[in-house]
């Protein structure tokens, strides 16, 4: 299994079954709907004031792109564990295939939920506010937005095997979602933080994205942020397929794998 | 059982029935490390929109995140019996109700005031937001009528928990709509009319105003009024929550629904 | 070459309880354990709830790395070349868990035959043949969800067979499954070995070894008691015969009394409702049979029969535990 496009093709269908399983579960639905709606509201009625009618549309793309985020956040922890429950996580173990590559089309599944809720978002703010994000380059904002999925993927990954040992690991990845919304600059610019944390900010890979998305909207050029998106994914990913390793040996010598 | 016992040993077991909020795996993340945020999150997004102080949202955020240990916590603490099947074997003692639930309550209601109290310390050290020494008693008292009123909601939110299972969608589209309609983020004034006509109806609308003005300099006599009404809504969700639970409870002797998870 | 080699493995469990003074307690689960398998036999791992055979199983399956001994699958050593096990060898284990419940079974085919490996060119093929195999043609397109418990075990079959591995690990296949089901699922089991496959099975269905398995070992809190085609096992207890008692409330004290006559290798009470009946293993050559009845005297005593020994009291011997009769 070394040739890339047979690699490719494994995580496209792994990716796409997962997302099929997903999608099953309505009861998820409603609530990734509807939560980052009412931060969103909350953001439009609060710029809404200031009168500044770029500063909603600022709001506006920003808070579709939340939901992507929050998608990632509340799920992405309990990815294993959610495994472990269908008992499904030691077949996963047992297979082949190097555990990072099963694991990686699984959160990716998961943040792609997070695009129903992101336009959810955009028609929401259009029919309530009359917010209209223009899109200069649409391949490229496209390119950004799908950029910014892999990029909240690839944290979701670290995100899973970081967490994995604790029973709790769904109030951890909670804790997450706001911190993510404020640093990742959805909804404000990461310009107005103190320098060490626009640092933190600069670190984290939908910061790019977000970037990337906002320059092509607007007619910019999006190469720098979406490099630096690209850059900084796959360093996460390479922290997190380390973890796996290590976070798989420990579980075959506990003897973890099964607990439920 | 006299009903002050029944209102101490039910408040006991109410708090045990916390435990599980209390480890602190669990109650750091959710109720210390997640309203701190989200006061950054939205003093930053009035900064950046040049709307309202860093107090505003300071206070508003702090008191509407009450929301969530208040509410939660007592339809967890109904859930909680359901799922270990005491629920059944509760409803059918003698003891009275009021003493009963109010016991049960009194945990939650402190606990939402810790978090709240907590909120306001840790973010106005952070923001830089200087608040009186003199005013923190009457700030200490507004929050508690705030924690107070808000769990008369979370009553009412256990007794839909009895018929309803999924109480965690439930809780959080409460929270929601304290967000948008309690003018925790957005002045009353500003909110579109129907949105404010709504407000004085909600808990915490009154409390977060009434904070406000405590942190702007007012006295609690000052704010009194503004705390009367708070305790006044709170009441009003606590006795339509108790009088749904003992209508539920009648009905699910007819039907055996109670026990069904 | 033995396709699959234990050697003295082992596996215990360090568990420490207590807050202030933290004791801690090992469990050993698999204790020197060691057999070997040959290409294309049918080996049986069988032993009561808890004896160590689903430890021992996950062991060579990679999941679980052994605290002492070795273990090798085709060659491979099981800890330090894990994925060339696991591109060999299929895990079949029991029970409801271990499939998507909301993909149809055609989609926990493709997923699964996406992460074993299976060239997906002949997907298509292998998930039609094996849906064939296993008698689930036709109900592919339904979820899983709404499968019963002997559809998912021919389901999980299949999966473990997608890759057509040399090596089967079978984790107490049939339980929990109807009597028709189960027979129709040991068919299979029987098939897959005609086809040359090499199995491993564990079981606690001593019928099952019995009728499937060309050798068995029995395993007992964590180590192996006896091994040997089922012949074998049964001529261990072949010599003598089995006294068998139907009685009603039998006093633990008559139990033991028994256990102390002049000849009596074994005793053992199973359960039938409100009955009871007294197995009592008995050398060749000796009668005790008058000795028995007159220490049961004064509880009701209904049938007694004497007997051959059968694979079952063999089994109940070594494990030394009542069986509870076949379900």
């Amino acid at each position: 299994m070394t040739r890339i496009p047979g690699v490719a093709r494994m995580l496209t269908v792994t990716w796409w079954l997962q997302l099929k399983m997903l999608s099953a579960s309505a009861f998820n639905g409603i609530l990734q709907f509807v939560w980052p709606l009412f931060f969103a509201t909350t953001a439009f009625l609060v710029y809404r004031q200031n009168g500044d009618p770029a500063a909603l549309v600022y709001a506006g793309l920003g808070s579709a792109v939340m939901g992507l985020w929050s998608a990632i956040a509340t799920t992405a922890s309990g990815a294993l564990q959610r495994e472990r429950w269908h008992g499904t996580l030691e077949l996963l173990v047992a297979a082949p295939t190097p555990f990072a590559l099963v694991l990686v089309p699984i959160t990716v599944a998961m943040t792609t939920i997070g695009v129903y809720s992101m336009g959810a978002t955009l028609l929401w703010g259009w029919l309530l506010f009359g917010i209209v994000v223009p899109v200069a380059s649409p391949v490229l904002f496209v390119l950004s937005l799908v950029v910014s999925v892999l990029a909240v993927a690839m944290f979701g990954f670290l995100l899973s095997v970081s967490v994995i040992r604790y029973r709790t690991a769904w109030a951890l990845g909670n804790m997450l979602e706001y911190p993510g919304w404020l640093l990742c600059g959805f909804l404000v610019p990461v310009t107005l933080f103190p320098t060490w944390v626009t640092w933190i900010s600069w670190a984290l890979p939908p910061t790019w994205g977000m970037e990337a998305a906002r320059q092509s909207s607007a007619g910019e050029s999006p190469w720098l942020a979406l490099a630096l998106c690209v850059v900084l994914g796959l360093a996460y990913a390479s922290v997190a397929t380390l973890l796996s390793g290590a976070v798989l040996r420990s579980a075959r010598r506990h003897a973890t794998l099964a607990l439920t | 059982m006299t009903s002050l016992r029944i209102f101490f040993i039910g408040g006991l077991i109410s708090f045990r029935a916390l435990f599980n909020w209390l480890s602190p795996w669990i109650y750091v993340p959710s109720l210390l490390i997640a309203p701190v945020f989200q006061v950054l999150l939205f003093a930053y997004l009035g900064r950046s929109a040049g709307v309202g102080s860093d107090a505003f949202y300071l206070v508003g955020n702090a008191v509407q995140y009450a929301a969530i240990p208040c509410v939660f916590a007592m339809a967890n603490t109904i859930a909680g019996e359901r799922q270990t099947q005491t629920l059944g074997i509760v409803l059918a003692t003698p003891a009275p109700r009021l003493p009963l639930f109010l016991g049960r309550s009194l945990p939650v209601v402190v606990n939402g005031w810790l978090v709240s109290l907590f909120t306001l310390v840790v973010g106005s050290l952070i923001l830089g937001v200087t608040i009186p020494w003199s005013s923190w008693g009457p700030l200490a008292v507004t929050l508690a009528v705030g924690a107070a009123s808000c769990t008369g909601l979370g009553l009412v939110a256990a007794a839909i928990g009895l018929r309803v299972r999924e109480t965690a969608v439930l809780g959080n589209i409460v929270f929601g709509v304290l967000l948008l309609f309690s003018g925790a983020n957005v002045a009353v004034s500003a909110l579109p009319p129907w949105m404010a006509a709504v407000s004085p109806w909600l808990p915490l609308s009154h409390t977060i105003a009434a904070a406000r003005e405590i942190v702007a300099g007012a006295s609690l006599g000052d704010v009194g009024g503004l705390l009367l009404r708070e305790a006044g809504v709170g009441l009003l969700y606590a006795a339509v929550g108790l009088v749904a639970i003992r209508l539920l409870e009648a009905s699910s002797r007819r039907t055996a629904s109670l026990e069904r998870l | 070459m033995p396709v699959i080699e234990a050697d003295d493995l082992g596996r215990s469990y360090v568990s420490t309880t207590g807050i202030l003074r933290r004791r801690r307690k090992t469990v050993e689960a698999v204790r020197g354990v060691s057999f070997e398998v040959g290409e294309g036999e049918l080996f049986g791992l069988l032993g009561p709830n808890g004896a160590g055979k689903t430890t021992t199983i996950k062991m060579l399956m990679t999941l679980l790395l052994p605290t002492s001994g070795h273990a090798r699958v085709l060659g491979h050593d099981v800890v330090a070349e894990p994925r060339e096990v696991r591109r060999n060898v299929g895990y079949v284990f029991g029970g409801d868990r271990g499939l998507y419940d909301r993909l149809n079974a055609r989609d926990n085919l493709r997923y699964f035959s996406e992460l074993y490996g299976v060239r997906p060119e002949r997907q298509r093929l292998r998930i039609d043949e094996l849906l064939e195999l296993v008698g689930l043609r036709g109900r592919e397109d339904e979820r899983v969800e709404g499968f019963s418990r002997g559809m998912r075990q021919r389901l999980h079959i299949a999966r473990g067979l997608l890759h057509d591995p040399a090596v089967l690990f079978l984790d107490e296949p049939t339980i929990g499954i109807d009597p028709v089901g189960a027979r129709e699922l040991r068919t299979l089991i029987g098939d897959l070995k005609a086809a040359g496959k090499t199995v491993l099975l564990t079981t606690h269905y001593m019928f099952e070894a019995d009728e499937l398995c060309d050798r068995i070992a029995v395993i007992r809190s964590g180590t192996i008691v006896a091994e040997g085609t089922p012949a074998q096992l049964k001529d261990a207890v072949s010599a003598g015969h089995v006294l068998e008692v139907e009685a009603y409330g039998v006093h633990p004290d008559v139990v033991a009394s028994v256990r102390r006559l002049a000849g009596v290798r074994s005793v053992s009470i199973e359960e039938d409702g409100q009955a009871q009946r007294l197995l009592v293993q008995v050398d060749q050559g000796v009668e005790v049979a008058p000795q028995v009845l007159a220490l049961l005297d004064g509880t009701t005593v209904g049938r007694v029969v004497t007997r051959q020994p059968s694979l079952e009291d063999a089994y109940v011997e070594l494990v030394g535990t009542s069986a509870n009769g076949q379900d």
